[in-house]
């Protein structure tokens, strides 16, 4: 049996918030998201980033699946805090601050996301009325991700086999520009062929799955809690600024 | 008995100018079990696609249950022709099990307990019950064959038609699959250049060669006209790979 997929990894762990209803979830952490981004002052965003770890915490998503996925988030901050750092209008304050809440924010989307099965999240996504063709194009990403990476791993094994090897000159970006290009017709013919299966079985531009979700009391204030805890972040903000 | 396929002088060309059908005339009637054969480009997979409407062509008639394969008919026909396609990448569109052998039932209108009666009751039949949260990702090809067949089930078609269902499989993977339809009631066509199989499923063997029909008759009296089979590259053995003593 093939381990899940990377995203899925720790959805079937047990917490308050795997447990939580999806759309509460989904809607009270954005809320979240967005009042941390706001936040103009450096404490109160450190404030914001122990909110996020400790939802990490209640979560139960070991720190170090997070760690390992915040490598790449890190390399995007750190080259932009020594820049902001640097410039007369900046400062090392100004970096911290968005340093910190970038930090915060990508570090909320693991107990927002990583909770729950990524088919789930779909399925949230297409209840809370999000339009169904970006839900449907989200959903066949991630179905389709995995046939498209077996197919490019398909084709570089034959190159490799045939004593391909990647440099760097024109050869290579030339084979690696066509192998792209043939990845996009194989893909045009797959997206032709999985359209006649969908009409084939009555699609009429929607996706239609039975509901799954029940909302219950407990899910309310749990949203209802932590969307108070965003306003007054930013409340806060106001009054000490 | 019962026409449930008749398709009168049906050409079909592709946009590019390629004629992939040339003036088929076919009549299935209720219950059998038609196999397609045909070498690779012979025209198969788009004969398929005129069965449930998703090619039409000016050209010739299909008529399916008595009624004309035409834009106001689809919905109907979409319901009673149901089609599996070969790559089961394919015919498996949706994040889990459930959610793809539900989709079908759930266009159709069916009531939620309804939908949840078909899809239990498919994937029974296909003996994959227990793999109703998993996500197409996770599972065999042999097991994929099967749901995608379930997909299919769970619409109650009158018609089943199958591209290929035993490519890519290993022979146990096979026979199963076999097995399977062989067990399922209602009228099949099943189209492939697997003579092995086609002979285990059908009564009846049609042979499509150049976008025509070569042949039409007991599936008996086709694989033992080695002949013929030979005319149209679908001989079992070749004499050119004979071994040398």
């Amino acid at each position: 049996m093939k381990h899940h997929p990377e995203i899925d990894k720790y959805a079937g762990l047990s917490s308050p918030i795997h447990n939580w209803d999806p759309r509460a979830k989904l809607i009270a952490i954005l809320c979240l998201i967005v009042a941390i981004v706001l936040i103009p002052d450096l404490e109160i965003a450190l404030i914001g980033l122990a909110i996020a770890l400790t939802l990490v915490l209640i979560s139960r998503i070991p720190p170090s699946f997070i760690l390992k996925h915040m490598i790449w988030v890190t390399m995007f901050v750190a080259p932009l805090f020594v820049i902001i750092s640097l410039t007369p209008s900046g400062g090392i304050e100004h970096a911290s601050l968005i340093a910190v809440k970038a930090l915060s924010a990508v570090i909320l989307i693991f107990p927002m996301i990583g909770t729950m099965r990524f088919d789930t999240t779909v399925k949230a996504l297409e209840r809370l009325k999000i339009p169904s063709k970006l839900v449907q194009m989200i959903m066949f990403t991630y179905r389709y991700i995995f046939v498209f990476t077996r197919e490019v791993q398909r084709m570089s094994t034959s190159l490799t086999s045939r004593g391909f090897r990647k440099r760097t000159n024109i050869y290579t970006l030339s084979i690696t520009g066509k192998l792209i290009g043939m990845l996009f017709v194989r893909s045009l013919d797959r997206s032709e062929r999985v359209f006649n299966a969908m009409v084939s079985r009555g699609y009429d531009g929607n996706l239609k799955t039975l509901v799954e979700f029940d909302m219950r009391k407990l899910d309310m204030v749990k949203a209802a809690g932590l969307i108070a805890v965003a306003v007054a972040l930013d409340v806060v903000c106001l009054t000490v600024v | 008995m019962e026409m449930v396929i008749s398709i009168t002088d049906l050409s079909y060309t592709y946009h590019d100018g390629t004629p992939a059908l040339k003036g088929i005339s076919l009549n299935i009637s209720r219950g059998e079990s038609v196999g397609v054969i045909g070498p690779n480009g012979a025209g198969k997979t788009t004969l398929l696609l005129h069965l449930n409407g998703i090619l039409t062509s000016k050209n010739g008639m299909v008529k399916i249950l008595g009624k004309e394969a035409s834009k106001e008919n689809l919905k109907g026909i979409r319901r009673e022709v149901g089609l599996v396609f070969q790559d089961p990448d394919d015919q498996l569109f949706m994040p889990t099990v459930f959610d793809d052998v539900a989709f079908g039932p759930i266009n159709t209108g069916c009531s939620e307990e309804e939908v949840r009666d078909r899809v239990a009751q498919a994937l029974k039949w296909v003996g994959m019950e227990d793999r109703e949260q998993r996500s197409p990702q996770h599972l065999s090809i042999g097991e994929k064959k099967r749901i995608a067949i379930a997909t299919i089930l769970s619409m109650r078609p009158e018609i089943l038609v199958i591209d290929e269902p035993t490519a890519n499989l290993d022979p146990r993977a096979k026979w199963e699959l076999v097995k399977l339809v062989k067990g399922l009631p209602m009228t099949k066509i099943v189209a492939s250049h697997d003579l092995e199989m086609v002979a285990a499923l059908c009564e009846r063997t049609i042979i499509l060669d150049e976008g025509k029909i070569a042949a039409d008759d007991a599936t008996l009296n086709i694989m033992s006209n080695i002949d013929l089979l030979e005319r149209h590259g679908l001989a079992p053995a070749s004499p050119i790979i004979e071994h040398q003593a």
